[in-house]
């Protein structure tokens, strides 16, 4: 009952702060957010599951309840938290009290509607990493959306409404694309299935209970649907070509829905993407190893030049995090222990380094009311501690050993090179790992720019070191990150227990 | 001593404690926890001359410490210590010069009045551990870890006068250059993973020894793209020279190094002489076991070493700035040990590590306590005549650059002369290629023995030339005795290997390192590693001869050196030569153009290719997300006339569409079937 319990509280404390008076409205945001924090973390201490919850491991916290008759199928309540999803639980209860507590510099119209909405979307996100049945997955899956829609489109900058837009139809398309894939996998699976419930499916897929639907024979509907949920999944992702949202709505969103957004929000999308994609049709997955990996290669370089060609420090990010996604794609496809190990490690790795960096961008912006690069030079004279982190959290992003980043980038590496998908993964490895020197460039160009050589300022803002409360998430999320690089184990083990039986999975047609 | 190598962790933990102690609380200490390094470092150079003489005595350590990344169904990923008389060796050395760093700091940082300290302390603390964390690494990924974490220090170090042009961007740019070298070295560290399932470098698993074992046929390992084993190590080994080729400052990745001369000079002396440019060549010599199995491999490595050698000599002839010499005599000495491990001489070069580590850092702290004196003025033009102002720093100077110069006896003669007696000899038996990088290293003595003096008699020789250089800012013992304790080593350390006067003269016994290194696990030591070498051994006229040749050629070229130096610069009013060199001249001033064409790849190729990637990205990826939208956009204000606001309408064109949907379903579904 855990899990329902801690959406729940986290609703109500949505609720809540949606009647409360702004004055109040973030530190009450605050203060609320810490119980589903406590919750997660009462969740991992006690977590004793094994195996993966879609191939019949032991499920933690699982509940299991009919919800209501739809035709043939019985729409369950079933949730519950394996090794892959449990460390996103986690990050998602963290990440949102950081990001709340990051928000109370710049968040100063409308708070109360403004932390009910990221409570909101808490709500939503921890309903999508613990929902096993397909029903209840798609409805949080879709209801991050809306809250995040807002966040935008509110709270954003000057072209807001376009970034929101854009944001929502393009997600959204992409999530009808997706939904038309799973449902013509569960007509193909006909009469084998008696629910929607996520292990049902996956496991009638592994026994070859696919027979053939609309005139395309079960293998041809595998990979239909396979390519259908992957296209709605790698918007989500994004992926390269489908990426270009990502920086426009990280642009205009505010720095707490930008932290969400990159931490967060993208990491449903690699998530759903191990979850259906990898885990119910490997086999598939496996004959589309080469275009996946020349995506993977292509997100990761492509993202990074662009991110060199940036100078907003927010979309230098933005870009970076399409280039760090890429990496996740690498690792799903090498189908071996440390590459879809890696893979879900990078998911939280990243949800920490991402949201550190767009914090701190953010601290900076609080300040000076900008984040161009020639704007600014030599902050680090007058914000010495925000400065130390930005140079930290920027050597994680370059994958730093004994930070979070270099442990999911090296699992990823050594998983992919030694992968048996194709014989030419160790090439398609090494030219991904190039983002490691690209990745270098652009975040030392921007750091040299804005916070080194001699302090030069344009507005008329006085620049002075950022308050306690500013600086504090970010030295949080800073210290997670060197303790998730030097013991990775704290997550990877229990990723590994997850993630070993999909690579045992055969072929199933 | 029985169990001291079990302390061997603190020796690292040492220094790591000092950063914290500097970082967390420096600003509240005496000297701005300069005192917490020094004590840490102490410490650690007690314990680590502890592990020598423990070492020294046959012990030895090979333990896995810390499993980093336990693997279900895959390997584990572990730290471990690996004790053997090359690491240990390399722990007296780095403890030993960043504890003298530490207290020439006092001196070149606190005295000075510099603000920062704190952060200065902390990052040599962390520098110093993370070298030592990459000297013990018992296996490849650590060794990689820690180089990385070396990498991270030296960017915070040479950047640490951050609220100038210079320093940030010089840091920056060895940063840059040195990942650019380490991806190809972290594809390595992947690719041995994927090999052998193992990266130790000693114990069962130890990956050289699997190397060895595969290629004698013994049982077979992992290769990749189709090829066989021996095509496949060479390709390892390369890919891990990479990031070799980047720290140690080797053609085509040494660019960084000079630049990296806007840190402070002690940090100069810590990164030149025992930890970031050392770590390189250290690499090549923790996983020697595997070099030597692929002779390609080798050849590369003994020919960037002897071209590395002879090009950086050439430009250092030129430079106006002490600190510039030093920096490029640095990267030629580096040279001089890739040639000597590429050329099957693993003792010569581990040697030659071992005396340059000491006399360069002396010549570092003597030119900071030169530039103490000139007020942070370096161009040795406005010096001259400090030798009677300065006689601590005049003599201990002069010791290292007569090691440097490879003058007997001081130090670098002897390691010198045995990487290139290693040379020759094996290029005599066979080798074209390691004659060719021989006579580059040959011809490279007599720039250094130029080079080295010309600075020497520009700084302390003849008539001051400025203001400063007349009444010097005084030093005081801070500075003087780390100079006094090196300057002895400068002059002496060389004598623990003498194995041209061990072969002239048939003395038994006295190739001290040669037998120290011996002690080593079966796997790792020097003796094996003869064995493995693809060379074979041919004399001019004998051993003892080919020795005498070789000593006396080396010798007579670096006196002559020496001797043109002499002759051009020791004179009261020294002018320039360098017009003489015409275009030459224009072309070493402009270091060979390398620095032009590398920045040009950064910005005349890689940016205006990310610029034009920008461009179609947003115009023609975002473009057509755009297009479709506005398409729809248009096909959505002409389909907004079916909703016209009347009830019964939007109900009949639901009943249509139900019934559509259920037609449709119907007939693919086959109900009617």
């Amino acid at each position: 009952m855990i899990i329902e319990a801690l959406i729940a509280v986290t609703f109500l404390a949505a609720l809540v702060t949606f009647v409360l008076p702004d004055r109040i409205a973030g530190k009450a945001a605050f203060a609320l957010s810490l119980v589903p924090v406590l919750g997660s973390l009462v969740m991992w201490q006690q977590y004793d599951a094994s195996g993966n919850a879609l191939l019949g491991g032991n499920i933690a916290f699982e509940t299991d309840v009919v919800w209501l008759q739809l035709g043939q199928y019985d729409l369950h309540w079933m949730v519950g938290v394996d090794g892959i999803s449990l460390p996103l639980v986690v990050l998602t209860t963290i990440l949102t009290t950081l990001a709340i507590l990051s928000s109370w510099t710049p968040i100063s119209e409308r708070e109360s509607q403004f932390y009910g909405l990221m409570l909101l979307m808490e709500a939503n996100l921890l309903g999508v990493f613990t929902a096993l049945d397909f029903f209840v997955w798609f409805v949080f899956w879709e209801a991050v959306l809306v809250p995040m829609y807002f966040l935008i489109g509110v709270w954003g900058g000057p072209r807001r409404k376009y970034a929101a837009i854009k944001f929502f139809v393009y997600t959204n398309i992409a999530s009808l694309v997706m939904f038309i894939g799973f449902i013509s996998l569960v007509f193909g699976l006909g009469d084998s299935i008696s629910s929607l419930r996520l292990p049902e499916i996956a496991q009638a897929l592994q026994a070859g209970q696919l027979s053939g639907f609309a005139g395309l024979s079960a293998s041809a509907l595998a990979s239909v649907a396979f390519i259908a949920m992957f296209l709605g999944f790698a918007v989500k992702v994004p992926v390269v070509p489908f990426h270009t949202w990502l920086p426009d709505a990280h642009v205009e969103a505010p720095t707490p829905a930008s932290v969400m957004l990159a931490g967060v929000l993208l990491k449903m999308g690699t998530y759903a993407l191990l979850r259906f994609n990898f885990t119910m049709l490997p086999e598939t997955a496996r004959s589309f190893a080469l275009p996946i990996a020349l995506i993977a290669v292509a997100s990761v370089i492509y993202g990074a030049l662009l991110a060199l060609a940036q100078q907003d420090l927010k979309r230098i990010v933005a870009y970076s995090s399409v280039s760090s996604m890429g990496y996740v794609i690498l690792g799903l496809i090498a189908y071996t222990t440390y590459g879809v190990g890696g893979a879900t490690f990078q998911m939280v790795a990243h949800g920490l380094i991402s949201g550190l960096m767009f914090m701190a961008v953010g601290v900076i912006y609080n300040t000076t009311h900008t984040r161009m690069v020639t704007d600014m030079s030599g902050m680090a004279d007058k914000m010495p501690v925000t400065a130390g982190i930005f140079v930290a959290g920027a050597f994680g992003y370059m994958g730093l050993p004994l930070m979070a980043g270099f442990a999911a980038e090296f699992f990823i590496f050594k998983g992919s090179f030694e992968s048996t998908v194709m014989a030419a993964m160790p090439l398609f490895t090494g030219a991904a790992m190039f983002g490691i020197v690209i990745v270098a460039g652009y975040l030392l160009f921007a750091m040299q720019r804005t916070l080194f050589g001699p302090f030069e300022f344009d507005g008329d803002y006085e620049i002075t070191e950022a308050p306690f409360h500013d600086v504090a998430p970010l030295a949080v999320l800073l210290l997670l990150t060197i303790v998730l690089g030097v013991q990775p184990d704290i997550f990877f083990t229990m990723i590994q227990e997850a993630v070993n039986p999909i690579l045992e999975l055969g072929g199933a047609f | 001593m029985a169990g001291i190598l079990e302390f061997a962790p603190a020796i690292v933990l040492l220094p790591f404690l000092s950063f914290l102690i500097a970082l967390g609380a420096g600003r509240y200490m005496p000297k701005g926890g300069a005192l917490a390094g020094i004590g840490a470092t102490a410490g650690s150079f007690l314990l680590a001359v502890a592990t020598f003489v423990a070492v020294s005595g046959g012990q030895t350590y090979n333990q896995t410490i810390y499993t980093w990344a336990e693997g279900l169904d895959a390997v584990d990923l572990t730290f471990g210590l690996l004790i053997d008389p090359l690491s240990a060796m390399m722990l007296v050395i780095v403890t030993l010069i960043a504890f003298l760093v530490h207290v020439f700091s006092l001196g070149y940082m606190n005295d000075d009045g510099q603000t920062g300290l704190p952060r200065y302390y902390a990052g040599l603390g962390l520098f110093t551990a993370s070298m030592l964390g990459f000297v013990v690494a018992d296996n490849l990924l650590m060794a990689f870890m820690f180089f990385e974490l070396v990498g991270l220090c030296s960017y915070l170090l040479i950047g640490f006068w951050f609220r100038q042009d210079g320093p940030p961007s010089a840091a920056k740019k060895a940063f840059l250059v040195t990942r650019f070298g380490d991806y190809f070295f972290l594809i390595g560290v992947v690719a041995v993973f994927a090999t052998f399932g193992s990266a130790a470098f000693a114990g069962p698993d130890a990956f050289p020894v699997l190397a060895e074992e595969a290629l004698a046929g013994e049982h077979s390992v992992n290769t990749f793209l189709g090829m066989g084993e021996q095509a496949w190590f060479t390709v390892v080994g390369l890919l891990v020279l990479g990031g070799v080729v980047g720290k140690s400052a080797q053609f085509p990745l040494h660019t960084w190094l000079p630049d990296a001369m806007e840190g402070p000079t002690p940090v100069s002396a810590l990164i030149h002489a025992a930890t970031m440019v050392a770590a390189g060549v250290y690499l090549v010599a923790r996983m020697y076991g595997f070099y030597a199995l692929t002779p390609t491999t080798l050849a590369i490595i003994a020919l960037i070493g002897g071209f590395t050698a002879l090009f950086a000599a050439t430009m250092g002839v030129v430079k106006k700035e002490i600190k510039q010499v030093l920096a490029y005599s640095t990267i030629s000495q580096y040279g001089y040990m890739m040639l000597g491990l590429g050329a099957g001489g693993y003792v010569a070069a581990t040697f030659h590590l071992m005396t340059h580590a000491f006399f360069k850092a002396l010549l570092f702290l003597g030119a900071g306590s030169v530039i103490i004196a000139m007020h942070h003025n370096e161009n040795m033009w406005d010096m001259g005549g400090l030798k009677e102002k300065m006689p601590v720093t005049y003599y201990a100077f002069l010791s290292g650059s007569l090691a440097l110069a490879g003058i007997v006896p001081f130090a670098g003669f002897w390691s010198k002369d045995e990487v290139l007696y290693e040379t020759l000899i094996h290029g005599l038996g066979g080798s074209p290629i390691l004659l060719a990088a021989y006579a580059m290293g040959l011809l490279a003595v007599f720039f250094t023995g130029f080079y080295t003096f010309r600075m020497v008699f520009l700084t302390f020789h003849g008539e001051p030339r400025s203001e400063t250089a007349r009444n010097p800012h005084g030093v005081r013992w801070n500075v003087k005795a780390p100079l006094a304790v090196l300057g002895v080593l400068a002059a002496t350390a060389g004598l623990v290997n003498m194995v041209p006067v061990e072969k002239l003269f048939g003395i038994k016994g006295i190739d001290f390192l040669h037998q120290f290194l011996d002690g080593s696990f079966d796997s790792l030591n020097a003796h094996h590693y003869a064995e493995l070498i693809p060379y074979s051994s041919g004399y001019i006229g004998g051993e003892a001869g080919t020795v005498a040749i070789g000593a006396a050629v080396s010798l007579g070229l670096a006196l002559a050196g020496a001797g043109l130096a002499y002759v051009l610069y020791n004179v009261p009013e020294p002018v320039e030569h360098t017009e003489k060199l015409g275009s030459i001249k224009t072309v070493l001033y402009n270091n060979y153009y390398q620095d032009e064409y590398q920045v040009w790849i950064a910005t005349g190729v890689v940016q205006p290719i990310s610029r034009v990637l920008d461009k179609f990205d947003q115009g023609v990826v975002d473009g057509v997300v755009n297009g479709v939208s506005s398409v729809s956009l248009f096909l959505g204000s002409r389909m907004r006339r079916i909703q016209s606001g009347v009830v019964s309408n939007y109900a009949a064109l639901l009943t249509l569409g139900l019934t559509a949907l259920l037609l449709g379903l119907g007939l693919i579904g086959g109900w009617f079937a």
